[in-house]
């Protein structure tokens, strides 16, 4: 029990950039104290509140589901609320804002660029004809919702686009999860957006983009494989462009 | 690209691709090293054409070089690095097939398999083929 009584203190090493004062970032160290339960975000948030309250990080739901306080620790894309002090001892920790992305302000970083890459891929039913809630349910099975369930844990946090190296070397690469998230609507049985979203896929920023490092699916807090969602659609992209139609995509889904 | 208007003033980092930051990235270029045994494997067998073309004595000549204790050593680090490029590019490829209810593990070993059955094949052919 006297392990608990006297808090242990970590240092946090956190990249610094304010815009209107600073030609580039810097690094500030903090001593903070903490418990085992105490998560790299309550880290944060203990900074913020008793050490230097201009530091600034986006975060909400501290239970890895908003996706808003992704960052670098220690050089690996996380989120801040799904990684524990302890597990970093004797430190330091080492938080950057997220690889791949302009920086705002400290931990900040501008999604602008995927928010774009995101509507580009159309992420949202395209049914055959369109519907209104007029006609009711638009109900499926079971199985038909597994085709495209596991893409669907997207929570937009960006760790993907961080982890990828295809991002840092063609920043127009649509990326992992834009490309995962066209993966789950062409999967949907209720949908029939395929032709919509095939020039987006077959482009070099398409599925191409990605030599298979396979990293996006390894640092994805939600399990969402981004890796499979694009590399099988290589195989439908080669089909499409040979005029086959999308013989391996998934079915129900098509034209 | 699209609608949304990047935020004014930001700092863009210089952030050159560290290739050796995690084990996947790692992996990822040895499996892509390989490619280059692979390559020059090739070229050996295309230059062994292009001798072929000269006659049977430029060709006798190029298979009399495969013997040279240097030719054995490169050939030796091809075929190592093609049984590399053959384990590790099975593992990766239940993510480039369509969802399926198979097990990705089993995926794998059924291509180690069907690469075992080839290469026997292609080695009993050469040895029924009576090649020197």
């Amino acid at each position: 029990m006297t392990a608990q009584t006297s808090p242990r203190t970590i240092r946090i090493e956190a990249m610094r950039y304010n815009p209107e004062t600073d030609k580039e970032p810097s690094w500030k160290s903090y001593e903070v104290p903490f418990r085992d339960d105490m998560s790299v975000l309550q880290g944060l948030q203990y900074i913020k509140d008793h050490l230097d309250g201009s530091l600034t990080f986006r975060w909400s739901c501290r239970m890895a589901i908003c996706g808003s306080c992704g960052m670098m620790i220690n050089d690996t894309p996380q989120l801040a609320c799904h990684a524990f002090l302890r597990d970093y001892m004797p430190g330091p920790v080492r938080i950057e804002a997220l690889d791949n992305f302009p920086v705002i302000r400290d931990l900040v970083i501008d999604q602008t660029s995927f928010l774009n890459k995101l509507e580009a891929v159309k992420p949202w039913l395209i049914p055959k004809t369109p519907r209104t809630p007029a006609d009711g349910p638009n109900p499926q099975t079971p199985a038909q919702m597994q085709k495209y369930q596991a893409y669907a844990q997207c929570i937009n946090c960006l760790l993907c686009y961080a982890a990828c190296p295809q991002i840092g070397l063609k920043p127009d690469f649509a990326g992992p999860a834009a490309l995962a998230l066209m993966h789950r609507y062409n999967a949907d049985s209720r949908d029939q957006g395929w032709a919509a979203r095939a020039e987006m896929a077959n482009a070099e920023d398409g599925v191409w983009g990605c030599t298979y490092v396979g990293e996006c699916s390894e640092v994805c807090p939600k399990a969402v494989d981004p890796a499979h969602a694009i590399n099988q659609n290589k195989a439908n992209s080669a089909l499409d462009y040979f005029g086959l139609g999308k013989m391996l995509a998934p079915s129900e889904g098509g034209k | 690209m699209g609608r949304h208007q990047a935020v004014a003033k930001t700092y863009r980092r210089v952030q050159p691709v560290d290739w050796g930051r995690s084990v996947h990235r790692r992996r990822y270029m040895r499996r892509e090293l390989t490619s280059v045994f692979l390559i020059a494997y090739a070229l050996v067998l295309l230059f062994g054409l292009w001798r072929l073309s000269q006659g049977e004595a430029a060709f006798e000549a190029w298979r009399a070089s495969l013997s040279h204790p240097l030719a054995l050593l490169g050939h030796a680090a091809i075929f190592i690095a093609a049984l590399y490029q053959t384990i590790s590019w099975f593992q990766v490829m239940p993510r480039t097939l369509p969802d399926s209810q198979v097990k990705p593990a089993s995926i794998t070993r059924a291509g180690w398999a069907a690469a075992a059955v080839v290469s026997v094949l292609v080695l009993a052919l050469v040895m029924l083929g009576g090649g020197k």
